[in-house]
């Protein structure tokens, strides 16, 4: 699982989602120490969780960088049309032209500014990366601790969606699936990385449920008559705050480079303007030859940037479960 | 051993599982064998209406009900007779995945074998140095490089070693006249044609082994058994070494058996940019052209080889922690 | 011929892609050359590098000239009776010296004499019909369905005599595309629909040389007929051919669509030159089973919208011409131009027009939407296949052209598989298509409008997509088909245009080009503007044409 498809599937290299068992935590002993310690009894108000949530990961700097990152992103998706000097599809300027004053970035071969279109193409993959890592996490966290709390029969019967979802080669699945929702745009392409994303979360979230379902304070609560659904998402939730939020932006890293695989090869909207489009437009045209490098290395670059700004900031939820891999302390 | 049982049922079942939504899945896609095989044609100019016919009659695209296919396909993978190929009409498609399979495994198998080594070697040092030089500069390029999408690493490259220095071959698996052999000569030919592609896979897989060894150790380090291997004197490389390193690296293994697992899948996106004659450069084409029977036969294989891998580590975890085992 | 290549990757899949077959060619062993990539380029003048044939990505070694995946070279080892050349319909003798129609129902192809087969075996008239009996014993051989037009077939003397099944003019100029295999080899053969041909045996100038998954050579056969008018030596034909590798590695000959071509092609060497002529028309096809679009007024009214020549200069980047509503490849085909229809059939963009048009089909502005009677705004769905980067291009700038004049067009790109199967079942409401470049007056317009083709919406069809239905153009087309006076073939081809140009059954655009990249650095006397008597397509016959007409340079 060298390629995307491993990416695809959220074996996205970084730091929380362990070496894909995901069983990192069944050797630490310590998971809901630290940040966000919650326990039974008396759980502190989502918002002050979060306060703290936050105070943690802006500690750390590789998480301040990434924080830092992200929000330039966001902000040029978000003013895109204020801070972009032309529309991204205006193709009524020269074409292949180098950078000049009224285009930084020169144009394509189509007569489009670059830099308008590296700006517009954040909005989709800002877009699919929040969207997309949010709905994979969603499933992951529904399934996966289901799982991982219940035994028996039900608990095999997710076992087999889980595990057929990760054995399916995930890059030619996102592939057929395009092929099949083709003209659904940026809906189907969000649908199709969610299915084809969720599966790795899933099996993460449920070792880790598992490894507390047999903690003291889970028995207490069974014992006092708590239900199921009440024990799985009030008990134990809570406690898998920094694990999930790592989950997701482990799913939205995954999927913005999902998408842009996908642009890339063609089998997203062509004529909508991201940055996986941009590089199969670049491509198609031969960027190479007409001495347009721009075109290849920018779009590229800024995946990659926005990429390393969620991973950034994964190493500051790391820390938030455990105290271990905060940063500036030694051992 | 009720264990292992339970296991191998669950197995089987996926399995099944698999093979059937193998066979659901491609016939979803719109469009026939034969529209794909007329639209490539159509690229080169007017298609005659006869044609249309003719190709139909040749490729043998299965027009029957759609249960009898799925029935006759099921038998077929039990032989593991899979038929011919719709693209490379007329060869049978075990031909074309045992001439593919080789090129994907020796590459993408020794990179993977080698970004794990090293991804894994470097994690160790990383956080056995935490806070050093050696740290953060293998855990920044890591995360920054694990960021890069394959294509674009591979075509950054292609363009600079490839085109402007012109140090390494841009595509194919060896030189224009050369035919596969086991010669000497050969393998360094294809060696020096594996280059690009081989480093644009390490590249963009090297970071997330370092980053996960790199937390794993450092998690191992904390535990109470090295902090007293410490107290009892012992040198702190022995205790990085013998006892961090060698517990840190089991849930990293599981890793890499997956990977290893997927490896049989090859790298679609690298290999198509290189123009590289693997497995995932037969699937992509298998998936753009509709052809049936060879997309069937590498889903199955990337799936069971996938699948195999996962029994594996899950029976092998059983056993050597005993926790994970309810 | 129009669309590219430039696909999603360049110089991809030829026609259907062949794979990697390191198997079958291990037999072979040898070293590889110290030279790569390099080689070829025809350093001593009679060497030929072309990109004409992509392996994907290594080639598949297959000769069979009826298999959908044989190497695209298989048209120069073998060759049929006559060749048409597709720019303008001109047919140079082959394998037949003469053709002969007494009647519209017989045609009479005098076999050429003195020709061998590469192994040294005469050439005779029952090879010709060993061929046909083939096709006719095996239909999925018959890509070009001759034995629908073929009544029988039998030998008298040198000549070759062929019944048809009714008055056919035409059907000669299909039937003459069949490539001829020799009896004395294929009789052998079991299933010729599975055979690959490794080692083949032809007429034609060029034999099968070394053969390597990655790149294989042609010898010129030197017992050739003409062997006198072939002046390369050897063809170089390598299974990479990207853009970057057409650009640095010094071919003679490439078929590609090249950004920039000047800065990029040109630029690369001394004598490095391009062509590209149109070689077929891409349109708007409307679905005329359904309104607006059965209405010819609606029709004109999208075609007086349009503004052409930007239409054509977004879509291929000023490299082709806009095309005019007559169906004519011009200037290609100018010498059967209809000299009544107002510009030679080109139409301007009027948007005044555009309105009239459409308020007689029942459509007015409002605001700034086109609204029909009961004010319901128009919207229209394009549909353009995903990958084919130009089409998308054009299809955009329609998109935006419409808008202007208050119609809102969503595009929808299927794969294009799908996009086929679309286009054959009548499932869109206005779609990109190609038409025309056969070189055949009747064949194109026939295709187009012939309702010898009509199918219902749903049910597939082969030919005419958008359904057009009209008794009188079936008539003209019937003539054509029947009648030997060329005259009269002229008269109704100019018929045809007029048709085309008032009912506008389809919107034709722009002109697909046929991409030719060329190196006068070794060789000269490529076709070109001034003496287009060939195609830069590297496919089917039109390189027997370019290969026995060029000239070894200095």
């Amino acid at each position: 699982m060298t390629e995307k498809e491993a990416t695809a599937q959220g074996e996205a290299p970084e730091p929380t989602q362990p070496p894909p068992s995901g069983r990192k935590n069944a050797y630490n002993t310590t998971v809901d120490g630290g940040g966000g310690l919650v326990r039974v009894g008396a759980p502190p108000s989502p918002l002050t969780v979060l306060g703290r949530a936050a105070g943690t990961i802006w500690s750390v700097p590789k998480a301040r960088v990434g924080l830092i990152l992200l929000a330039v992103f966001v902000l040029a998706a978000v003013f895109a049309p204020l801070l972009a000097p032309y529309a991204p599809t205006d193709n009524s300027f020269a074409r292949a032209e180098g950078g000049s004053p009224a285009h930084p970035l020169g144009t394509t071969t189509a007569g489009e500014d670059v830099l308008s279109q590296l700006i517009y193409g954040s909005r989709v993959s800002v877009l699919v990366g929040m969207v997309a890592g949010f709905g994979a996490t969603l499933i992951a966290v529904l399934l996966g601790m289901s799982w991982g709390y219940t035994r028996g029969f039900a608990a095999d019967v997710i076992n087999f969606f889980v595990n057929l979802f990760l054995v399916i080669p995930g890059l030619p699945l996102m592939i057929v699936l395009a092929a099949y929702l083709q003209g659904g745009g940026l809906a189907m392409i969000i649908f199709v990385v969610v299915i084809t994303g969720w599966a790795w979360g899933a099996r993460v979230l449920r070792s880790q449920t598992q490894s507390l379902r047999s903690r003291d304070f889970i028995t207490a609560a069974q014992f006092s008559g708590e239900s199921s659904f009440r024990i799985v998402f009030r008990e134990i939730l809570p406690n898998m705050t920094s694990l999930i939020t790592g989950s997701f932006f482990g799913a939205a890293t995954a999927a913005i480079l999902a998408e842009s695989g996908l642009s890339f090869l063609g089998l997203g909207d062509t004529a909508m303007v991201s940055w996986g489009s941009m590089l199969f437009w670049a491509q198609n045209s031969n960027a190479i030859l007409t001495g347009q490098w721009v075109l290849l290395f920018a779009p590229g670059l800024c995946i990659a940037l926005l990429a390393t700004s969620l991973t950034l900031i994964n190493f500051g939820v790391d820390g938030l479960s455990n105290p271990r891999l905060r940063e500036g302390k030694g051992r | 051993m009720r264990y292992v049982l339970r296991k191998i049922g669950l197995l089987l079942l996926t399995l099944w599982a698999a093979v059937t939504l193998n066979f659901f899945l491609p016939r979803m896609m719109p469009g026939s064998p034969t529209d794909a095989a007329i639209a490539k044609l159509a690229q080169n100019g007017p298609v005659s209406p006869a044609t249309r016919a003719a190709i139909e009659a040749q490729l043998g695209v299965p027009t029957g009900n759609i249960w009898d296919q799925y029935v006759t396909y099921l038998g077929n993978v039990l032989t593991l007779d899979f038929g011919v190929s719709y693209t490379f009409f007329p060869q049978s498609v075990s031909d074309l995945v045992l001439t593919a399979l080789p090129w994907t495994l020796v590459m993408v198998g020794v990179v993977t074998i080698v970004a794990f080594v090293l991804g894994t070697l470097l994690g160790v040092l990383a956080a056995w140095k935490r806070g050093t030089f050696l740290d953060s500069l293998p855990t920044l390029t890591g995360t920054f490089t694990s960021a890069f999408p394959y294509f674009w690493t591979a075509l950054l490259l292609l363009f600079f070693l490839g085109y402007v220095l012109q140090w390494f071959p841009t595509s194919g698996a060896y030189s224009a006249r050369a035919t596969p052999n086991l010669s000497a000569a050969f393998i360094a030919d294809a060696a020096y044609h594996a280059v690009l592609p081989a480093v644009t896979i390490l590249i963009t897989s090297l970071g997330g082994w370092i980053l996960g060894m790199r937390n794993t150790m450092i998690n191992t380090l904390g535990d109470d058994y090295v902090t007293f291997a410490e107290a009892n004197g012992l040198k702190p490389r022995a205790v990085a070494l013998k006892y961090a390193a060698r517990n840190a690296i089991l849930p990293n293994l599981t890793g890499f058996g997956l990977a290893l697992g997927g490896v049989v899948g090859g790298s679609l996106l690298v290999e198509r940019v290189f123009n590289y004659p693997g497995v995932g450069y037969l699937l992509y084409n298998a998936v753009t052209n509709q052809d049936f029977p060879l997309m069937q036969a590498l889903f199955l294989m990337i799936t069971v080889s996938v699948l195999v891998a996962n029994f594996i580590v899950d029976v092998l975890y059983g056993y050597l922690d005993p926790r994970t085992r309810r | 011929m129009q669309r590219r290549r430039r696909s999603r990757w360049p110089l991809f899949g030829s026609a259907l892609g062949v794979a990697a077959l390191l198997a079958t060619s291990a037999c072979t062993v040898d070293v590889p050359t110290e030279d790569d990539n390099n080689d070829g380029g025809g350093a001593d003048g009679t060497s030929m590098l072309l990109a004409a044939d992509n392996g994907s990505p290594t080639f598949d070694r297959n000769f069979n000239p009826y298999s959908p995946g044989k190497r695209t070279t298989t048209t120069l080892i073998y060759e049929p009776l006559f060749v048409t050349n597709t720019l303008d319909g001109t047919e140079t003798p082959f394998l037949a010296s003469e053709k002969e129609q007494p009647d519209p129902a017989t045609v009479i192809f005098t076999i050429r004499e003195d020709v061998t087969w590469s192994d040294g075996e005469a050439f005779t008239p029952d090879d010709v019909v060993f061929t046909f009996d083939l096709l006719k014993e095996f239909p999925a051989l018959d890509t070009n369905g001759v034995w629908a037009l073929i009544e029988s077939i039998e030998v008298d003397g040198q000549d070759v005599v062929i019944h048809l099944t009714g008055d056919n003019v035409p059907a000669a100029a299909i039937i003459q595309k069949t490539i001829i295999v020799p009896e004395h080899l294929w009789a052998d053969v079991e299933d010729p629909t599975t055979y690959t041909n490794e080692d083949p045996v032809g007429t034609g100038p060029y034999a099968l040389g070394e053969f390597t998954p990655n790149e294989y050579t042609l010898e010129r056969n030197e017992e050739y007929w003409q062997v006198e008018n072939v002046a390369a030596q050897e063809l170089i034909l390598p299974a990479s051919n990207t853009q970057l590798d057409v650009v640095n590695n010094g071919y003679d000959w490439a078929y590609a669509f090249m950004s920039d071509v000047e800065n990029t092609w040109v630029a690369a060497a001394e004598g490095n030159t391009f062509w590209f002529p149109p070689g077929g028309t891409i349109a708007l096809f409307p679905n005329l089973t359904m309104a607006p679009f059965d209405n010819p007024e609606f029709r004109l009214g999208l075609s007086a919208a349009l503004d052409r020549d930007r239409i054509a200069d977004v879509a291929e980047e000023g490299y082709v011409d806009a095309a005019g509503m007559s169906g004519l490849l011009l200037p290609n085909q100018e010498a059967f131009l209809n000299p009544d229809l107002p510009d030679g059939g080109a139409v301007a963009q009027d948007v005044d027009a555009a309105l009239t048009h459409f308020e007689a089909a029942g459509y007015t502005m409002s605001g700034d939407q086109l609204v029909d009677s009961a004010g319901t705004p128009l919207a229209l769905t394009l549909t353009t296949p995903n990958g084919w980067t130009d089409w998308l291009r054009g299809a955009t700038e329609v998109q935006t052209q419409l808008a202007a004049v208050g119609i809102e067009v969503t595009l929808n790109q299927p794969q294009p598989a799908a996009y086929q199967q679309e286009l054959q079942n009548g499932n869109f409401q206005l779609s990109m298509g190609s038409f025309g470049g056969t070189g055949s007056i009747y064949e194109d317009f026939s295709r187009l409008l012939s309702s010898e083709f009509l199918q219902p919406v749903g049910t597939t069809t082969t030919a005419n997509f958008q359904r057009y239905s009209d008794p009188d153009t079936d008539a003209l087309l019937a003539e054509l088909r029947v009648t030997l006076d060329e005259a009269r073939q002229l008269e109704i081809a100019q018929e045809l245009q007029t048709v085309m140009f008032e009912q506008a059954p389809v919107i034709s655009m722009f002109y697909g080009g046929l991409w030719g990249l060329f190196s006068e650095a070794n060789f000269t006397g490529w076709p070109s503007e001034e003496d287009p008597y060939a195609s830069p397509a590297t496919w089917d016959a039109n390189p027997l044409l370019v290969l026995t007409n060029i000239e070894a340079a200095g």
